[in-house]
This record gives structure tokens, sequence and C-alpha cells, in this order.
């Protein structure tokens, strides 16, 4: 454990891949997330998010390449490493039967924690959870974002090295989401390594670090989300939603300059990614290219995974 | 890999813990059910039949009723219970997840199985007795060996639902394995006057072994005969326990 804590990297993978059959679900990855930051993969649903997750936290056996998770072997020394593990899957999976502080305290026993620690533990959660309220009722007595808190809760429960949340806010309404990265954000300040899957890039932005971007079982970019966008796509972008008898080939030429970084069209949009978009737009001739509207606004994680795949994040 | 002792133990007092808050709404049915077999069969037609070899029909049939209990308890808990827990409810993922192996789930979630077989077999033989059916004082070492039917009965329940996914094909093993098992082990006839190879097909049968041990403690053991029906009991069990095991792996960690 000492050897292993020391290690500057939580998970470190070369190749990694994985099939369901003739499905390639995680196509040859390498990624290193360091000791203490909070590591992102964003991406759409099917990008292999879910199963390179499995794979880090031992409940998917990796089809090929090397896996390191907290300076182990998730193959060989599984027990070791999972202990060190916190782990919210994508779905709900609390136990039904159990109220909250039992739940919390059978995973403890999970854990090999015995029962008068398990309980003191279970009360310290619930309380990190604001639900220490609720201790004597049932999960399913639980709005939304309250489970979430308590499967964030319940990964707690051994002092993880390693939190892996797959997708913690899916599903939830903006003011749960906001609780829920609260609890992140102070996990974050702890010092835990957090590895979080998302396809919101808001999300993305806000909590990670670093990340990786996700697509087809591959990863189309990595590094910190505002070096990414800068990178990628610029600083800014234009929005523009011509009219129905614009001409937007001319359009586009009429813009163009050095000073553009990539142009992306949709089927009602042109996305123009540029240094200062506000400058691009002072370019346009109204009369020539009329325009429903048009939006000059900070380039996001949407916008490089738009410009690197051509397709959006949400379909 | 076998199962590490306190991992197991952390699996099955969940169950334990469970079973603690339900008990009194769950315990009735399945005890229940022998009880009308033991009225309808053991007084009702055991009237018209003379006994067998000097002992009326209803102590005959009571003692394997105790073995049906926990035949009946330890297949139902480890079919459509297990089932429930890892499909339904992702119990086992979330359990995966943590130290806990597919071995230590396994072991903890059959012993359970075995556990509550010995609870209901014991409530049902509290029953058998107060109607007077039990002869011997031995009848007190039933709990320990129904538990050890129960681990059998368990394990075979543990490994089909290991490996049906599908909790629609869960009715055939009542129909075409629960059921002929508890008609043909035993409890109902003696084999006694049948063909020989009828009593050959019957000792592949768990029940006919526990059926033989429960009968022979309620009327005076031949212990060295009860030995050996509680050792085909264990080492079918120990054999069979890898099956589900390499079953779930290959299920739940693919
Ligand atoms: N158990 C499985 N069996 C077969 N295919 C699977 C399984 N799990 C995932 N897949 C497939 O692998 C791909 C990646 O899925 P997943 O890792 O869940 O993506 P994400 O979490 O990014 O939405 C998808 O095409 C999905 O259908
Ligand atoms: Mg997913």
């Amino acid at each position: 454990m000492s050897q292993a804590s020391a290690s500057p990297e939580a998970v470190r993978a070369v190749d990694l891949r994985k099939s369901y059959g003739d499905r390639v679900a995680v196509d040859g990855i390498d990624f290193t997330v360091p000791t203490g930051s909070c590591f992102g993969f964003l991406g759409p649903n099917g990008a292999g998010k879910t199963t390179t997750m499995r794979m880090i936290y031992g409940l998917s056996s990796p089809g090929g390449g090397e896996l390191e998770v907290l300076g182990g072997n998730i193959v060989t020394e599984r027990r070791q490493v999972k202990a060190r593990i916190g782990v919210v899957a994508q779905e709900t999976n609390l136990d039904g039967e159990l109220t909250l502080s039992e739940g919390l305290a059978q995973q403890a026993s999970y854990f090999g924690i015995d029962r008068s620690d398990a309980k003191a533990k279970a009360q310290e959660l619930l309380e990190f959870a604001l639900l220490a309220d609720r201790a004597d009722e049932k999960p399913r007595q639980l709005s939304g974002g309250m489970k979430r808190r308590l499967l964030i809760a319940r990964s707690l429960v051994a002092d993880p090295d390693l939190i892996v949340l797959d997708e913690p806010t899916t599903g939830l309404d903006p003011q749960a989401r906001l609780a829920v990265w609260d609890s992140l954000e102070r996990l974050k300040q702890r010092g835990v390594t957090l590895v979080i899957t998302t396809h919101y890039m808001d999300e993305a932005e806000r909590l990670c670090d670093r990340l990786v971007i996700m697509d087809e079982g591959r990863i189309v970019a990595d590094g910190r989300p505002s070096e990414l966008i800068a990178e990628t796509v610029g600083a800014e972008v234009l929005e523009l939603r011509p009219l129905p008898e614009c001409d937007e080939e001319g359009l586009i030429d009429s813009l163009s300059d050095g000073s553009i970084t990539g142009i992306e069209r949709g089927p009602a949009t042109i996305l123009i990614f540029s240094g200062d978009a506000e400058a691009v737009l002072s370019r346009h001739d109204h009369d020539r290219f009329p325009l429903e509207s048009a939006l000059a606004r900070r380039a996001t994680l949407e916008d490089v995974f738009l410009k690197l795949t051509g397709r959006s994040l949400r379909e | 890999m076998l199962p590490e002792p306190r991992f197991a133990f952390a699996v099955w007092r969940r169950n334990a813990k469970v079973f603690s808050k339900l008990w009194k709404g769950a315990l009735l049915p399945t005890f229940l059910d022998p009880l009308f077999y033991l009225i309808a069969l053991g007084f009702g037609l055991g009237t018209y039949i003379a006994s067998l070899d000097g002992v009326p029909y209803r102590d005959f049939l009571a003692p394997g009723l105790i073995a049906s209990a926990a035949l009946w308890a330890a297949s139902f808990e480890t079919t459509y219970n297990v089932y429930m827990r890892m499909n339904e409810d992702r119990l086992y993922d979330a359990v995966l997840a943590t130290p806990v192996e597919v071995q230590d789930l396994a072991a903890g979630d059959i012993i359970w199985g075995a556990t509550r077989a010995m609870v209901y077999g014991s409530v049902f033989a509290i029953v058998v007795a107060a109607f007077g059916l039990i002869s011997s004082p031995w009848a007190i070492l039933i709990p320990p060996f129904v538990f050890i039917g129960g681990l059998c009965f368990a394990v075979i329940g543990y490994a089909f639902t290991s490996l049906v996914g599908r909790i629609d094909f869960y009715s055939y093993y009542f129909t075409l394995g629960v059921t002929p098992m508890f008609l043909f082990s035993g409890i109902f006839f003696p084999f006694t006057d049948l063909p020989d190879w009828v009593e050959v097909v019957a000792w592949f049968s768990p029940l006919y072994h526990l059926v033989e041990i429960t009968r022979g403690l309620a009327t005076g053991p031949e212990a060295l005969q009860i030995a050996l029906h509680a050792c085909w009991l264990v080492v079918v069990s120990l054999i069979l326990f890898p099956i589900p095991v390499r079953a779930l792996r290959r299920r739940l960690l693919a």
C-alpha cells in the first residue's frame, strides 16, 4: 500500500481494449490519471466510457493492453486494489431492502470493517450526503438527486484513494446537479483522485483538471479543458443561422480569413471557430447574406467534440 | 479460488438482516404447505392406509415433510430471490465492486439458503413434534442435518440461477426438478416393495438422503447410515460449488 500510494499515477492504461463479440467497445486507448486530480471521460452514449470504468474498478476484465490501478494489477490483485476504490456505477444499485444507515453499514462490512466502526461510518456518511434526517428511510423514498448523493457517500465508506463515478449527474435536475457537484468538489479538496464520465461539457469543464474525449471506443483528444478548447477550436465561436434565401457558400467565403481556425456546418447552423468571434462578425454583410441570428460566444468542449468528430455530443 | 469467510459472512448477514425484517410474512406459506400435506395425507388418507412396517402412515410421512420444507425453502431462496438481487436490483454489481469476490458472494448466498432451509425445517419439526409424531430424542439433531441438506439444495438452485438468466424459465426448475424430487424421494411411500432400480434412481436425489436422515433421527437413529447420507450431501455440495462460481464470473465480470 505504501509503495502504491506513493505512485504519482492513480490509473495508467496502455493500448487498453475490450470487445463484446464482434462489437469493439474500447479500441486501444492510452491515458494516465495523475494522483489527486479529477480526470474526466467525455463522450456521447456508446463511446466506451462505462466499459472503461468497469475495467478500472474490476467488474470487467481488459480484453487487451495494460491497465494499472493504484499501482496494482486489477486482474491479479483484485481484492487489494478494489479495497481502495470507491465506485458510483452508472445505474443506481442501492440495496432497496435496507434503510440508508443499514445500507451504509452493510457496505462497510463488504470492506471488512467491523460492526461498531461501520455504524459510526454510516452516520458520518449520511451527514456528508446531507441525509442524516433520512437515516431510517428506504432508498425508494429518496429523490433522484438524493439517491445519487447517497451513492457517492456509499463509495466513500472505506476512505478510498480513487473514486470512479460513471455519469454521476445524468438525469438530474439542475439543482440536484449542483448538489452533486458540490459533493465532488468537497472530495477534490480532500485530495481524493476522481475519475468521472459525463456527456455534459459544462460538467467536464467545471470539475475536471484533465480529460479525454472518447468517441467510438477511441480517445480523440486529451488535455486540460481550457487548453483543449484553445488548441482545437480557438477561444471563440460565431454561431450563425442563415435565412433560407442566404447563399451559405458565399457567406462562408465572405467571412473567411487567416484568423479562422475551423468551420462546422450543421443542418441549421454554421459554426465559425476563431480567436475573436466579434471581429469575424464585423466583416459580415447583412444585405448580401441575410441571417436569422448571429451569436458570438466562448468556445466549449461541445465545439471541440463537434470539430473532431463532425457530430454533436448529444444526438 | 476459495471463498474468504469474513466476506462470505458479510453477504450472509445482509440476507439474514433482510429476513429478520420480514420473516413473519415470509415464513408462513412455505410452512403451511407441508402442514397441509401432513393433514391431508397423514391424517386424511393415512387413516385408510395400513401401517407401514408397523409404523402408522403419518409417523412415516411427517419426518420426510420436514426435509421437503427445507427443499422448498432453499429452492425459492436460491432461484427467485437470488434472481431479484442479481438482475433486478443489481446488488451483485454493487457488491462485486467492493473487495467481495464472486466466490464469497456465492458462498454467502448459498449458506444463507441453507440457513433459511434450516429455519423452515426446524419450525416444521416443532409442529410435527407437537402432533406427537416424533418418538426419538435424537430428533434434536434434525436442524443441523437439515442445514447440510439445505446446502445441497441451495447449491443446485444457485447453479441453476447463475446459468439461466431468464426468470420465465424458473418454473421449469420447479416443475421438472423440485416437484418430482419432492414426490419420488421416499417421503410418501417406501421403496421396500418396489423394484430395486427405483431406489437406485432415488439415490441420486439429494432430498432422498435428507429424508433418510430426518426419518432416522425422528424414529431412532442408525448412526452410520445417517453419517453416510450426510457425507453424500456434503460431497455433492462441494463438487457442485464451482459450477455457479464459474458461471457467475463469466456473466458478471465479462
Ligand atoms: N455487456 C455488453 N455486451 C455487449 N455490448 C456491450 C456491453 N457493454 C457495452 N457494450 C457496447 O459497447 C459499446 C460501448 O458501451 P459503453 O461503454 O456503455 O459506452 P458509454 O458508457 O460511453 O455510453 C456500446 O456499443 C455498447 O453497446
Ligand atoms: Mg455509460
